[in-house]
C-alpha cells in the first residue's frame, strides 16, 4: 500500500494532466458534436481493430477444436452423401439370380437374445418379408416384418433364427445358430463327424434357406467339440459387428414368384 | 496579481478582441495567453497545470466554446513545466525573476511565448477540426496565429514593461 501511495506521490504531476485533460475532453465530446462523432469514430475503428486481432488469436488458439468440429461434419456429410448414394434402385445380379438394394439400418441389435433390427427401406421399396440382408458384405440377418417404409429385421444375433451355412467352399452344410450367451460366438451345430473344420475356416451361406445366395460370408471357425458320437458342433467367430452396422444391402432372389410356388410342399393327388 | 490579470485578460478577449485578426484566419491571436506566460518559471508544476486549465476554462465560459480551450490550456499547462525547465539558465532561475524582458531578456521571452502559442494553437487546431484530412489545412494557420499571438504578447510585454526612472 505504500510503494502504491509513493508511487502515485512520484507521478502525481502526470496523473493530475491526464484527469484534467481527461475532463476537459469530456466537456468537448459532450458538447461538440463534430468531435463527438470523430471521437465516436476513432474508438469505434480502434475497438474494431482490437476485436479483429483478438478473433484472429481466439481463431489461431481455437484451431484445433474447430479442426475436429470439422471433420466430425465432414464424416457426417460423408454419411449422409453415403446414405443418399445407396438410397437407389434394385440393382439386378442375372448371373447369380439375385438383385440388390442398399438401405440404412436405424436400429441396430443390441446383444438382447431377442432384440429386432429396424432398417430404412419398407414395402414402398420392394422389400419383402424373407429378403436377405447383408452388412458390409457379410450375412446379417432377414426380413421379417415390413412396414410402408420401415422394415424389421431377424439379425444372426438373435436366439429366434437358424441360418444354412457351410464350412469353407465346398465343406459340409449345417444350422447355425447363437445360445445368447457370447455375442462373439455362434454355433454351428449337427456337423457331421466326418467334417473337417479347421480353426480359421471361413463360414459362408449355403444358400439352402433361399434367404441368401450361396458363399456370403459368415464367420471363421474358432473350436470344434464332439456333440454325440455322430456330429460335432463348431464354434464360428462372426466376421461382423452387430451392434455397429449401419449400411445394409437387401437382397430379393430373380424370379422369386416362381421359386417360391416350386418350393412350396409338393402336393399328391 | 496572476488571477486578477488573468481574468482581465480573458474578459477583454472574450469581448473586445477576440475578432480583431487582420488576416482571418491566419491571425487569430490569443491575448489570454500573455497572463500564462506571465507565470513565473520557478513556481512548481501544479500551479502552472491548473493555471492552463484555469486559463482554458475561462476562456470556454466567456466565449461559449465547451472545451475547445480547456483541452489546449490543459496541454499548454502541462507542457510549460517542461518547457521552463528546458530553457532555465545554468544556475536556474532565481526566486526573484519574472518571465519579462528585463528579468530573463528578450529571447527567452521570444522562445518560450512562441513556443508555447504554438503548442497552444496546435492542439486548438486539432480539436477544432478533429478529422485527419482536415488537419493538414489547419497546420499552417496554427502556426501563423502563434506567430501573431507572440508579437501580441511582446507588444502586451513592453507595454506592461515598467519604466526606467532615469538617475542623474
Amino acid at each position: 500500500m505504500r510503494n502504491l501511495w509513493l508511487l502515485l506521490q512520484r507521478h502525481a504531476f502526470l496523473l493530475a494532466f491526464v484527469a484534467l485533460l481527461g475532463l476537459s475532453l469530456s466537456v468537448l465530446v459532450r458538447h461538440d458534436g463534430s468531435a463527438r462523432s470523430s471521437w465516436f469514430a476513432l474508438t469505434g475503428g480502434a475497438s474494431a481493430s482490437l476485436e479483429a486481432q483478438r478473433r484472429q488469436w481466439s481463431d489461431y488458439l481455437q484451431l484445433a477444436e474447430r479442426n475436429a468440429a470439422l471433420s466430425e461434419e465432414n464424416a457426417a456429410l460423408r454419411s449422409r452423401l453415403l446414405s443418399l448414394e445407396m438410397s437407389g434402385v434394385w440393382k439386378a445380379d442375372s448371373s447369380l439370380g439375385w438383385r440388390s438394394r442398399a438401405g440404412v439400418l436405424i436400429k441396430a441389435p443390441d446383444g438382447l437374445p431377442s432384440t429386432m433390427a429396424l432398417a430404412r427401406l419398407g414395402a414402398a421399396d420392394s422389400i419383402h418379408i424373407g429378403d436377405g440382408v447383408l452388412a458390409s458384405g457379410v450375412a446379417f440377418g432377414t426380413v421379417v416384418d415390413v412396414g410402408e417404409r420401415y422394415s424389421r429385421i431377424l439379425p444372426l444375433l438373435n436366439t429366434a433364427g437358424t441360418w444354412s451355412c457351410r464350412i469353407g467352399r465346398n465343406g459340409a452344410v449345417a444350422p447355425l445358430r447363437w445360445d445368447c450367451r457370447d455375442p462373439e460366438r455362434f454355433q454351428l451345430s449337427d456337423v457331421p463327424r466326418y467334417s473337417t473344420a479347421q480353426p480359421g475356416d471361413t463360414v459362408y451361406t449355403s444358400g439352402f434357406d433361399l434367404r441368401f445366395p450361396e458363399g456370403i460370408p459368415v464367420g471363421t471357425v474358432q473350436t470344434t467339440s464332439q456333440s454325440g458320437s455322430d456330429f460335432q458342433q463348431v464354434q464360428v467367430a462372426p466376421l461382423l459387428d452387430f451392434t455397429s452396422a449401419r449400411h445394409l444391402e437387401f437382397l430379393a432372389p430373380l424370379g422369386s414368384a416362381e421359386r417360391d410356388v416350386l418350393a412350396q410342399p409338393l402336393r399328391t393327388p | 496579481m496572476m488571477v486578477l490579470r488573468m481574468v482581465l485578460l480573458v474578459v477583454l478577449h472574450a469581448m473586445l478582441l477576440a475578432d480583431v485578426a487582420p488576416f482571418g484566419q491566419w491571425t487569430r491571436p490569443q491575448w489570454a495567453l500573455w497572463a500564462l506566460f506571465m507565470v513565473p518559471p520557478q513556481l512548481g508544476p501544479f500551479t502552472k497545470l491548473l493555471a492552463g486549465f484555469g486559463l482554458g476554462l475561462a476562456l470556454d465560459i466567456a466565449m461559449g466554446t465547451y472545451g475547445h480551450h480547456m483541452v489546449a490550456g490543459t496541454v499548454l499547462g502541462g507542457f510549460l513545466p517542461t518547457l521552463h525547465q528546458l530553457l532555465s539558465p545554468r544556475e536556474g532561475y532565481e526566486v526573484t525573476q519574472r518571465p519579462n524582458f528585463r528579468d530573463l531578456g528578450a529571447n527567452w521571452v521570444i522562445v518560450t511565448t512562441f513556443i508555447g502559442a504554438l503548442v497552444f494553437h496546435l492542439t486548438l487546431a486539432v480539436v477544432d477540426t478533429w478529422h485527419a484530412h482536415l488537419m493538414i489545412g489547419a497546420l499552417a494557420p496554427a502556426v501563423t496565429s502563434a506567430a501573431w499571438t507572440t508579437a501580441c504578447c511582446l507588444l502586451l510585454h513592453l507595454l506592461a514593461a515598467p519604466s526606467r526612472t532615469r538617475t542623474t
